[in-house]
């Protein structure tokens, strides 16, 4: 498997086929006697501006702890939940258990469900 | 039926992606100014976007990606960023000028100032991007767009000389201001090749469910409609060559474009020509708002598509919302939407290497297209286009300082 | 080198505020005779509504004052101001009992300021031809 090519920056989707974002980095474990290997996808948007650079990534991490959902550090998901590489990269997760929502819903129930017309995020 | 219908699509994009602002103001320059002479811009934008928007359903259909999921995952963050910025701003830019052509289609109609029209409009479009379907904007604005006929029309009852109309299908010297010339044609093209349309394209591609069994479909949408479109360019072209270089009339306003169709059309020509301002600028600007915020939600993996309600896709809704929003605030100050969209126009120029790259890459990666990847023709026809833009980006902008 | 760099935004700007050639006043100011007389002749058929036209041809009348006043500031040599002076002033006379007329809705009266406006504009295209030549 190519992690670039076929990993990094695919679109990922839980169980039920929801848009999950996008692998934005990768987390791998480099032992002293093992080989190296993938032990999380990162999701978030201070891991992806940091790939621009680290300035923006620090930046990106101060302004989430200010506004929105505040999420302590990127969502991190075990590598062990990846289902299939195809498409998109399934993963045997919950999206909304795993935080990757979390600026959707936050932004759904504080600006978007104000709006007359809006809809409810939760409303089948 | 389902696929005879969706031929809109095409419809859509091209009244709604060729005639705006932009393309008929630079046509009507054009013709007000050189005549029949920069025909030849229009015929090379209409042949290089019939292959561009053709390439972006293919992609659409056959890897179910848009152009934007490929891009991102083809070339990684840091590169789509770039394109990002570049892409965005300049949409951005177009989006101020398609609403204030909005605008100034409302003030030739009831004397109001366009400033005043601003929030009436913003808030419109974005009514009908809030409630409004993909399908709902997509035959909506085809069926309301089909008054830039009037322009075909007018053309005819001018009755040019069409051997003359012909032979400036080829380029030749101007008689007269070269940069002016120059500028023009690097307009025209920049106003024709709009990288939007793509990203709007294979978006739609793919909310109307496009697969292989599509691509005959697809090759007939982007060669009938963007021919379509083509056609009205050189229309309005036609008309102001005829109607208002006689009378020594150049294009500084917009509403003196307003008088081009008074003297095909007597009856009704001034009220053809703002209402098709307004649905053309209508038109574009939902695509406009559509393809800014595909970028934003294809490039970074959230949930889209115009069919869902916003609260289930909250994070698109929220860009067309703001996007639309600032938008509107330009106008309000009294921003000359004209001055806008001369140098939007320059500035596509500037930022089409940057889209099409890509683009052509993608478009020969076995792992997204298989045996559907380009041939020759497609190939050398976007480096071709890749080669007129590159050069265009450097012309454009001194020749926007000296011709404009 | 960084310097260098940023001296170009003031070049730019510099070309970017040069001002127009005689000869480009001479085309703006047939452009906007042109203008009123055209907006003239759709209003007398007809076809434009009195606001849209009293508007064109306020338009018209500020752009020509505009532009003759700084074309004046600086004539082109071998061009008789004067004779070109009194043409524009009478030009903008014309349009300017034109918008009213719109308002009156008197088509008789307009046509007549609209048909000396159309002498006016021939005076102006011959110096404008003039000025062409001379370049």
């Amino acid at each position: 498997m190519h992690l670039i090519r076929d990993v990094l920056d695919k679109k990922m989707v839980d169980r039920e086929h929801c848009d999950m974002g996008r692998v934005c980095g990768l987390v791998m474990h480099v032992g002293e006697s093992s080989q190296p290997r993938i032990t999380h996808i990162l999701i978030g948007g201070p891991t992806v501006w940091m790939r621009l650079h680290p300035a923006l990534g620090r930046l990106s991490t101060r302004l989430a702890g200010m506004w929105g959902p505040r999420r302590e550090g990127a969502v991190k998901i075990p590598w062990s939940r990846v289902e299939t590489i195809g498409r998109d990269v399934k993963l045997d997760v919950e999206a909304r258990d795993t935080g990757a929502l979390d600026w959707e819903i936050w932004i759904a129930k504080h600006i978007i469900e104000r709006i007359p017309g809006g809809g409810s995020e939760e409303a089948e | 039926m389902k696929k005879i219908l969706q031929i809109t699509l095409g419809i859509v994009t091209s009244i709604g992606g060729f005639l705006e602002i932009g393309s008929v103001m630079t046509a009507a320059q054009a013709g007000a100014e050189f005549g029949y002479q920069l025909l030849w811009a229009l015929l090379l934008g209409t042949l290089c976007l019939i292959f561009l928007v053709e390439m972006s359903g293919r992609l659409a259909a056959v890897s179910r990606h848009t152009v934007v999921d490929a891009m991102r995952e083809r070339f990684g963050f840091p590169f789509f960023f770039i394109v990002l910025v570049g892409i965005v701003l300049v949409a951005f830019m177009v989006l101020v000028a398609e609403l204030g052509g909005i605008a100034y289609g409302m003030q030739i109609l009831t004397g109001i100032g366009f400033p005043w029209w601003a929030i009436p409009i913003s808030l419109t479009v974005w009514l009908l991007m809030w409630k409004g379907s993909f399908s709902l904007i997509e035959n909506g604005a085809s069926l309301l767009g089909l008054v830039t006929i009037s322009f075909m029309v007018a053309a005819i009852r001018l009755r040019p000389e069409w051997s003359s109309v012909g032979s400036a299908m080829l380029p030749s010297m101007p008689h007269g201001d070269k940069a002016r010339y120059g500028f023009l044609a690097v307009s025209i093209l920049g106003a024709s090749i709009s990288p939007y349309l793509m990203y709007f394209y294979s978006s739609g591609a793919i909310e109307e469910k496009w697969d292989r069994t599509y691509l005959p479909i697809n090759r007939f949408i982007a060669g009938f409609g963007m021919t379509f479109g083509g056609v009205l360019s050189m229309a309005v072209l036609i008309v102001a060559a005829l109607a208002l270089r006689p009378q020594g009339i150049q294009l500084d306003t917009f509403p003196q474009a307003a008088l081009m169709l008074t003297t095909a059309l007597p009856k009704y020509g001034f009220y053809f020509f703002a209402l098709s301002m307004v649905f053309a600028c209508f038109g574009a600007a939902l695509e406009i708002s559509l393809a800014i915020a595909y970028f934003f939600a294809q490039g970074f993996g959230w949930n889209w598509s115009q069919n869902l309600k916003p609260s289930k896709n909250a994070r698109f809704a929220f860009v067309y919302t703001l996007i639309i929003l600032l938008a509107g605030i330009p106008l309000v100050l009294g921003i000359d939407p004209i001055k806008v969209t001369m140098m939007s126009m320059a500035l596509t120029s500037a930022t089409l290497p940057i889209a099409i790259v890509p683009f052509l890459f993608l478009m020969n990666d076995p792992i997204f297209l298989g045996k559907h990847r380009n041939g020759w023709i497609s190939n050398s026809v976007v480096a071709i286009v890749i080669v007129i833009s590159f050069v265009l980006a450097l012309i454009s902008i001194p020749l926007e300082i000296a011709g404009a | 080198m960084r310097a260098k760099r940023f001296a170009i935004v003031p070049i730019l700007l510099t070309l970017a505020c040069k001002q127009p050639t005689p000869a480009e006043q001479m085309d703006s100011i047939v452009s906007w005779l042109g203008t009123a007389g055209m907006a003239g002749d759709a209003w007398l058929r007809h076809t434009t509504p009195d606001k849209y036209t009293r508007q064109t041809l306020e338009l018209s009348s500020q752009r020509l004052q505009e532009i003759s006043g700084e074309l004046l500031k600086a004539p082109p040599a071998k061009i008789d101001t004067a004779i070109l002076d009194a043409t524009l002033t009478r030009s903008r006379a014309h349009i300017a009992r034109m918008a009213r007329l719109v308002d009156e809705r008197n088509s008789p009266g307009f046509r007549r300021e609209l048909d000396s406006l159309r002498i006016q504009q021939k005076v102006v295209r011959q110096i404008a031809d003039g000025v062409e030549s001379a370049k």
